[in-house]
């Protein structure tokens, strides 16, 4: 977008690495065959009818003009306007098919890119940035946007048009075409010191235009607190470095791109000056004809246009060859939480079981879980309780295999999570996560993410049902207000509500609440508990609490201590125990005490 | 689109978009007069570049007919056209320079200026601006007018050797001259209309893009409801529209490009066939050379860059002039909440105590139709802690809102220590009033520097005080870096209750007369909060504290309690006199004991 293509050097390809990615390309590309060749042969047929006009410029003066033979030329000049016409038909083809391939080919690689990180663990998401994510789905897949519309076709062209022109040139004359060769190595060099340095330029401007974009951004969307704490001024002194070293960065790369491009333009000159010089020498000792030194001035550019455009190109094609490599990575990592081959439905009810489990998130060296089993009857409530970072939400996530566990092993109705299909599990076991994470759109669309075919009087009943549907009534456009981005339409409360109501929405067997602690206030608290209460009867609940009054509505509470279950049992067996429980039921008491 | 307009409507619209564009040229004009030296010596040197270019085929004829053909001095002919090289590769290297350098510089200005504008307006402002839409102000639309910027030099010499190239073809040979030419102008024409269509349409494409990358984003960012839910095939079927949308409206460009570009290639083409045709005749019958023909040849084509060119700057021009409206749009938009001209003191901390905050019938809703606060009075006097309880959406995050003047009241007015805060400076009345926000907001920054984000120059000592009585000070010692620790989006993450302990430090380093924790604490688990609780206390002695929260412990921490309802003050006093007098707190407080009330749950 702000320049084209470039590629550091740990992300250029090896030649055996851009051998499979051509293959590979090729293979997915596959259901376009025959798109693709027809636009190959396009190219082709456009690419020597622009060869064929200065040839026919050629013959019209040998034969026709200088032998005096009008009808000769009369035929030259017909001939070129049936090349003309050719070429524009066969132009408009070209651009169609070329663009048809490439573009159905991109939306393939969108669509299989996205559906392969859908599939993937949640570990997968702690390990890749979002922004990251977004920029393969994105940026990467856009680089190779440039080249499917005119690139992949420049390329082609500008290559045979360099080796038709060689031969041409061979054919008119070997002592010119040496002496223009002698120019060559010249430009080569050129222009592949100029590929080198505007690649590294061109990186630089990209890493600054990034850093200048999140600058931005962070100012954007922190504007409340930065205006709050009257620092104005100092961000937009920040945000103004920054953006000098953008320029910098943008001045340094055309300081890059001006010598090349003067040294094309007095190279396209100074050859045909050799070319005049030196032909004019062989005229007069009678080696060659005028014309032929005048079909070399005309010809010349045939040659260095191409060498140039290559150049240029060679950064786009790079680049795209890296990003299509960083997809094909995603593509081919082994999705954690693929379904297994014999996979089986869970059956409709069944103990939930942790047995032995041992479990640490990638990079952390510390287990988040060690040697953890507990076990849910059906319809039975169990909360885990314990000290922040205890492993709470990490028990909750492995029951619902948003994680596999290293070892030991999660079942429910005695069939291993593992060996479960993916759609009967995320039916039986549905997890309410901590952050209610609000999407852009209505309040009703936020809802239908928990269940995408809701009607509305479903949702309704939803809202209805955490007693939340006369507060959403006063809204001007009630349950179809835009909630803006991240829900900051919506009050604190108001957001819990909305996620909340999506649990309200569904109906599974087990239910996994990692419960908000609380922006509500007490009054719609106690409604939200109520609802709560309804929510869980006739299911099996694991709940990880963080109100006194869900840990008590448990039929079974286990306390989460350093990776382990500390205490298990009811609320009156704990309490009697003197552990650690009631130490934590205590400080709880005191902080919902008044004084 | 509104689908039918009066004729006086259109007139007025008209009138209206025209005098946004005269607006949004002079933002341009007066951009460009700054850097008018540099563009000047841009202009000349691209016309100087443009005389010698062309005197280069003129040199090669006489190379060719003097030096060649009459045997003359061929190489003195031939260090010409090298020199010519030298001069037309140096100066049009000069051009390019010129010509980047001062579009970039005039684009790097103008984003500072956007931004220093956009983070000055009104927060009721920013409630409605999408981020996504001022941040495309600050990169894609400034890149249009850059991209004009850059034509500009360029244009100008492609006009010379228009001008130029045409003297010299219609003296060397009128008739032919017509011929050859006549195809030239629909070059010009198609360029033209070229870029007219593709733009809108790779617009679209871009708009589809942006909203395919919206999908991922929410889906990547999202991820934990998504997957909770189960709700992949939801997301998949949103993207796959995107997609679809993206190849169709892609399509639409591609077919654009087809029926022109093919077009611009082959015009000049019909030229030169015409002067082959007709031109070899002439020759034929004697009345030119076939000097003057090859001649021909080479200055038709010195004619399809620039025509081509000039096609593309007048398309270049009219998204420059929109992006310039949209632009104006934004830099047009004055504050609403603004400096008064002269403004009033406070008085200084050291005349007694400060911070004195009265709500006098205040009146207030995000949107004039539905009132959040109706006739809300309430005084805090200097040093008092004051606890606001209500229900949610009852207002209480507003009242914050107000006293830091994000928005300015409807009726009535606030004061701060006797002075109204339209009276006070921004900086003056903000930099007394410390918020923490009930959505943490961090920086991705170090952590030293986002506690020390209210005063900078803050030392260390501060900084660690700040922190250990927020209870922050702990588990940033455990991390990686410690205080040097990056956090924020890119960096490391943190929990909730983390988060919001190192927004409390940072409060506490600004140093306000007026605290306000906004539930600044609902992510921090309970025992934890009994200490955190504890070393507020602390923070709160001697300064005016406004606590808004819904854990009955913390309520207890202030001295009186207000009771918000239906946007007034439903009950104000101490916490035991409300038990006493207030049905209404009553009832809350049931609920409060209600939801933690052992018996009730157990069957
Ligand atoms: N995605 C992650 N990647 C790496 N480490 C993590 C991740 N999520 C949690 N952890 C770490 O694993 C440990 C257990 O975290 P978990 O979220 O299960 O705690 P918790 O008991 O739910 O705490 P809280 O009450 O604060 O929610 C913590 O030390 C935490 O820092
Ligand atoms: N930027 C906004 N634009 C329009 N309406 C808003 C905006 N912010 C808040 N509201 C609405 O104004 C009302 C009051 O919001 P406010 O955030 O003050 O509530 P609150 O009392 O702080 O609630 P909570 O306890 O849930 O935080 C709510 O109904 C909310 O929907
Ligand atoms: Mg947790
Ligand atoms: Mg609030």
């Amino acid at each position: 977008m702000w320049a084209q293509g470039g590629v550091t050097d740990e992300d250029k390809l090896s030649r055996a690495q851009a051998r499979t990615v051509i293959g590979r390309v090729f293979k997915m590309a596959s259901p376009f065959r025959k798109t693709m060749l027809v636009a190959f042969l396009c190219v082709c047929v456009t690419t020597l009818c622009a060869l064929a006009g200065p040839l026919l410029v050629r013959r019209g003066i040998d034969q026709g003009i200088r032998a005096k033979d009008s009808y000769s030329l009369n035929i030259s000049v017909a001939l070129y306007l049936v090349v003309a016409v050719v070429a524009y038909v066969f132009g408009r083809a070209q651009f169609l098919y070329l663009n048809r391939t490439g573009e159905s080919f991109l939306r393939v690689l969108r669509l299989a890119v996205f559906r392969q990180m859908q599939r993937q663990s949640m570990a997968f998401y702690d390990r890749n940035k979002a922004g990251v994510l977004v920029a393969r789905m994105t940026a990467d897949i856009e680089s190779m946007a440039e080249l499917v519309q005119w690139g992949l076709l420049q390329f082609i062209a500008a290559g045979m048009l360099i080796i038709f022109a060689l031969v041409l040139l061979a054919t008119l004359s070997w002592q010119l075409t040496i002496v223009a060769l002698l120019v060559m190595p010249l430009l080569i060099a050129a222009s592949i010191k100029f590929q080198r340095d505007s690649n590294k330029a061109y990186l630089l401007v990209r890493e600054r235009v990034g850093a200048n974009l999140s600058a931005l951004q962070e100012g954007i969307t922190s504007v409340r607190v930065i205006q709050a704490y009257a620092q104005e001024g100092e961000t937009i002194q920040k945000f103004t470095r920054s953006n000098r070293e953008l320029f910098k960065s943008h001045e340094h790369s055309v300081r890059v791109s001006t010598w090349y491009f003067a040294l094309i333009e007095f190279g396209g000159v100074f050859a045909s000056a050799l070319t005049i010089g030196i032909g004019g020498w062989l005229v007069h000792r009678g080696d060659i004809t005028l014309g032929t030194v005048v079909a070399f001035t005309l010809l010349l550019s045939s040659l260095f246009d191409p060498v140039q455009q290559l150049s240029q190109l060679y950064n786009t094609v790079q680049s795209a060859g890296a990003a299509l490599s960083k997809l094909f990575a995603i593509l081919d990592a082994q999705p954690e939480l693929a379904e297994h081959p014999g996979a089986v439905a869970l059956p409709a009810t069944g103990r939930l079981e942790v047995r032995g489990i041992t479990f640490s998130y990638a990079g952390s060296e510390t287990s988040a879980l060690n040697d953890v089993s507990i076990s849910v009857g059906v319809g039975e409530k169990l909360a885990l309780v314990g000290p922040t970072g205890a492993g709470k939400s990490t028990l909750a996530k492995l029951m619902a295999r948003l994680y596999d566990p290293q070892n030991g092993s999660v079942t429910y109705g005695d069939v291993d999570l593992k060996m479960a299909t993916m759609s009967s599990l995320r039916e039986r076991i549905v997890v309410v996560p901590q952050e209610g994470f609000l999407f852009n759109g209505t309040i009703r669309d936020n809802l239908r993410i928990a269940k995408a075919s809701a009607t509305d009087d479903e949702i309704d009943a939803a809202i209805a049902a955490i007693g939340a549907t006369e507060h959403f009534a006063t809204f001007p456009d009630g349950l179809d207000t835009e909630v803006r981005e991240r829900g900051s339409r919506l009050s604190a409360g108001e957001r819990q509500l909305v996620a909340l109501a999506r649990a309200a929405l569904v109906d599974p067997a087990v239910l996994v609440l990692d419960e908000a602690t609380s922006n509500l206030d007490p009054g719609t608290e106690s409604e939200v508990e109520h609802a709560l209460e309804r929510l869980m009867t006739g299911r099996t609940v694991i709940v990880v609490a963080h109100r006194l009054s869900t840990i008590q509505r448990a039929d079974h509470i286990a306390v989460i201590a350093d990776a382990r279950v500390a205490e298990y049992g009811t609320h009156d067996e704990l309490i009697a125990k003197n552990g650690r429980y009631h130490a934590l039921a205590t400080a709880w008491q005191k902080s919902q005490a008044t004084s | 689109m509104t689908s039918i307009e009066s004729d006086s409507e259109v007139a007025a619209r008209l009138e209206i978009e025209d005098t946004q564009r005269s607006e949004g040229w002079r933002l341009l004009r007066e951009a460009l007069t700054a850097q008018r030296r540099n563009l000047l010596l841009g202009a000349l040197v691209g016309i100087l570049w443009a005389s010698f270019k062309v005197a280069v085929p003129q040199m090669t004829k006489y190379a060719i007919n003097d030096g060649i053909e009459k045997n003359g001095p061929l190489l003195r002919w031939a260090l010409i056209i090298a020199g010519l090289g030298v001069l037309t590769g140096v100066l049009s290297g000069m051009r390019r320079y010129i010509a980047f350098r001062e579009s970039r510089w005039a684009e790097t200005l103008f984003r500072e200026r956007l931004f220093s504008h956009v983070l000055k307006l009104h927060v009721g402002y920013h409630d409605k601006a999408q981020t996504g839409q001022l941040m495309s102000r600050a990169s894609s639309d400034l890149m249009q007018i850059q991209a004009f910027i850059v034509m500009i030099p360029i244009t100008l010499s492609n006009v010379a050797q228009i001008f130029a190239v045409t003297a010299i073809l219609f003296i060397t040979d009128p008739v032919l001259a017509v011929i050859a030419l006549i195809p030239l102008p629909f070059v010009n024409l198609s360029a033209r209309r070229f870029s007219h269509r593709i733009h809108p349409a790779s617009v679209a494409v871009q708009a589809e893009q942006a909203q395919l990358a919206n999908v991922v984003e929410e889906s990547v960012s999202g991820v934990r409801v998504v997957k909770g839910f189960g709700a992949e095939q939801v997301q998949f079927d949103k993207l796959e529209k995107e997609a679809d949308d993206i190849l169709r409206e892609s399509m639409k460009a591609a077919r654009i490009r087809s029926s022109f570009i093919p077009a611009i290639d082959v015009l000049p083409a019909l030229g030169l066939v015409g002067v082959l045709g007709v031109g070899g005749h002439r020759v034929l019958n004697g009345e030119i050379t076939i000097g003057d023909l090859v001649a021909f040849n080479v200055y038709l084509t010195l004619l399809i860059w620039p025509l081509r060119n000039i096609g593309m700057i007048v398309a270049l021009g009219q998204r420059a002039a929109a992006a310039l409206v949209r632009i104006n749009e934004v830099m047009s938009t004055k504050s609403e909440i603004v400096d008064p001209i002269e403004p009033k003191r406070l008085v200084s901390s050291a005349d007694g105590l400060v911070g004195a905050v009265k709500f006098d019938k205040v009146a207030f809703g995000y949107s004039a139709e539905y009132p959040v606060l109706r006739n809300f009075s309430v005084e805090i006097k200097a040093g008092e802690s004051i606890a606001v309880v209500g229900a949610t959406g009852s207002g209480k995050s507003t009242i914050a809102r107000l006293l830091l003047r994000f928005y300015d009241t409807q009726s009535g007015h606030v004061f701060l220590d006797g002075i109204d805060v339209r009276k006070l400076s921004l900086k003056d009345l903000r930099e007394q009033i410390g918020v923490v926000f009930e959505d943490t907001v961090l920086f991705n920054d170090t952590v030293r520097s986002n506690i020390a984000f209210a005063k900078p120059s803050a030392d260390n000592a501060t900084i660690e005080r700040a922190a250990k009585l927020s209870g922050a000070h702990e588990f940033i010692q455990r991390l990686p870096l410690g205080y040097e620790t990056v956090i924020g989006e890119r960096g490391f993450s943190l929990s909730g209750g983390q988060r919001q302990r190192i927004a409390i430090a940072r409060a506490i380093v600004a140093d306000p007369r007026v605290l306000v924790l906004d539930d600044a604490t609902s992510a921090v688990d309970p025992s934890k909060e009994g200490e955190i609780r504890d070393a507020m206390k602390t923070v709160m002695s001697g300064r005016t504290t406004i606590v808004i929260a819904h854990r009955p412990g913390t309520i207890a921490l202030a001295d009186r309690v207000i009771l918000l309802d239906e946007g007034r003050v439903a009950a104000i006093g101490s916490h035991d006199e409300l038990v006493a007098t207030s049905a209404r707190y009553r009832e809350v407080l049931a609920n409060m004991t209600a939801a933690s009330d052992p018996e009730r749950v157990t069957n």
